[in-house]
């Protein structure tokens, strides 16, 4: 994979990261959205969507309450498909399921500096309200709205940053670890697949404000699991 | 009372509340975007004088849900249109501002947060497992139909309800739905994790009944998250311990 399909690696990673909180909050910033739209415009979606599937229910119960900043699930998503498709490219003969979930394995630790940069651009956006307060001084109500538009650009920065940080690290880490781990984990594949979305299951379960949340969950999955198993 | 902003300025105020987070800060949160969703408004309703009280008025701390905004910013509207009229309000409009934001932001993280996303995912992560790249056009038209009416529709009628809207908004019941929605996405849930250990299951050749096995796994799991376990770290150890036990078996 060249830098072009980096580049619209980081264009997703951008558009998506604003949805997140700037703009305009339709959730294409959802590892279910983005994962399959980063594959779609990298040439293979199917590896977006896997990526997708892994990542959505990991930190959905983490919710965006008040200055709560949840882990950057949209970069890692973002992130682990662009390496997952990079590595495809190089390691022709590769499950791509493997691949998936161990770009996805790489990318999630690295995902933890997305909540760093995505502070550090709320931070940096206190900036715009000393600059506002002058501008109010001044009574340029133009500047004003100017000022709140340039919070746009600290987010898309911080998704930047973030998907930088996730790919550059990750590539180091896929390209001398990948003939060791890649093997380890195609052998795993099937189990790893429902690892991921399992312990989303459980996190959301610990979280979720709902009475008898684990009786109605088990009730689900017995009366599913024996009409799968029946049919 | 008779409404006198135009479609065209309200379409603005609209289109801006999209932007209501783009420079949120830990100090006044949404507050510049709540300035910028109203300063058209604003300006237009001052045109033939000076809108600098009624900028400044509304350039202060605000936070509440981002899609729960609009109903606030319209009903603040219909007052800066009154105030601006030199009529009397039960309300003004600061004391109005101050007394939904935190309700409506209870109310929008639990419904819309809580409760619509988690469901419309689910609902997306079936056709995800089927491999259908339906999945991520099934989770944005779940999603955003209610999100886009309560944009859209909020706006509208906090200008046209006023101090009503209140009423109006209690009247949908959002707590109760927000309840039902999370019922729905832990049923859902259920049937996602049983389908997919029952095809990982299928792969490896194994005893479809050993799924049941995974329930109290689950169970484990929720309980280490409630005493503080990241799931990102438990992802990682399960994920090794996985990969530990294939490897030597």
């Amino acid at each position: 994979m060249g830098a072009g399909h980096y580049l619209l690696g980081a264009s997703v990673a951008v558009i998506s990261g604003l949805d997140r909180t700037a703009f305009p909050q339709i959730m294409i910033s959802r590892p279910i959205v983005v994962g399959p739209l980063t594959g779609w415009l990298l040439g293979n979606p199917s590896a977006g969507l896997q990526v997708g599937l892994l990542v959505e229910l990991l930190w959905l119960g983490r919710l965006p309450v008040g200055a709560a900043i949840p882990p950057d699930d949209t970069q890692v998503t973002v992130g682990a498909t662009a390496l997952a498709i990079g590595m495809g490219g190089e390691m022709s003969g590769a499950s791509p399921l493997a691949l998936s979930l161990l770009a996805t394995l790489v990318a999630m630790p690295l995902g933890k500096v997305g909540q760093l940069f995505d502070r550090g651009a709320r931070n940096w956006n206190e900036k715009l309200l000393q600059r506002s307060e002058e501008a109010l001084a001044e009574n340029d109500w133009q500047a004003i709205e100017r000022s709140h538009l340039a919070g746009l650009g600290h987010f898309a920065l911080a998704s930047l940053a973030t998907f930088g940080v996730i790919v550059g690290a990750g590539s180091l880490v896929l390209h001398s670890l990948a003939p060791i781990l890649l093997p380890l984990t195609a052998k795993s594949a099937n189990w790893l697949r429902v690892v991921f979305p399992l312990v989303g299951v459980a996190a959301i379960l610990a979280t979720i404000n709902v009475r008898r949340a684990l009786t109605l969950f088990s009730a689900s999955f017995v009366s599913a699991f024996l009409l799968l198993w029946l049919l | 009372m008779e409404k006198r902003l135009p479609k065209k300025i309200l379409g603005r105020v609209l289109l801006r509340c999209f932007t209501l987070q783009a420079s949120w800060n830990f100090e006044k949160l949404q507050g510049l975007g709540a300035f910028y969703a109203l300063a058209p408004a604003l300006r237009w309703l001052h045109r033939g004088g000076d809108p600098g009280p009624a900028l400044r008025r509304h350039l202060g701390y605000f936070n509440t849900h981002p899609y729960m905004a609009s109903p606030v910013l319209g009903t603040m509207l219909a007052l800066e249109e009154r105030i601006g009229r030199g009529e009397e309000t039960a309300l003004g409009v600061q004391e109005f501002k101050s007394m939904v934001m935190a309700p409506y932001a209870a109310m929008g993280d639990a419904l819309f947060w809580g409760g619509i996303r988690p469901l419309a995912a689910v609902i997306a992560l079936f056709l995800a497992a089927k491999g259908s790249l339906w999945a991520p056009v099934v989770f944005l038209a779940i999603f955003n139909l209610p999100h886009l009416w309560f944009r859209v529709f909020g706006l509208i009628r906090g200008y046209r309800l006023e101090l009503d809207v209140v009423e109006g908004i209690r009247k949908y019941h959002l707590p109760d739905l927000a309840v039902r929605c999370k019922e729905g996405t832990v049923i859902l849930l259920g049937g996602f994790s049983a389908y997919l250990v029952f095809l990982c299951l299928r792969k490896e050749s194994l005893p479809a009944l050993w799924g049941l096995l995974l329930l109290p796994a689950v169970f484990l799991c929720a309980r280490l998250v409630r005493k503080g376990l990241s799931s990102q770290l438990l992802v990682l150890l399960v994920a090794a311990t996985v990969v530990f036990i294939i490897h030597l078996g």
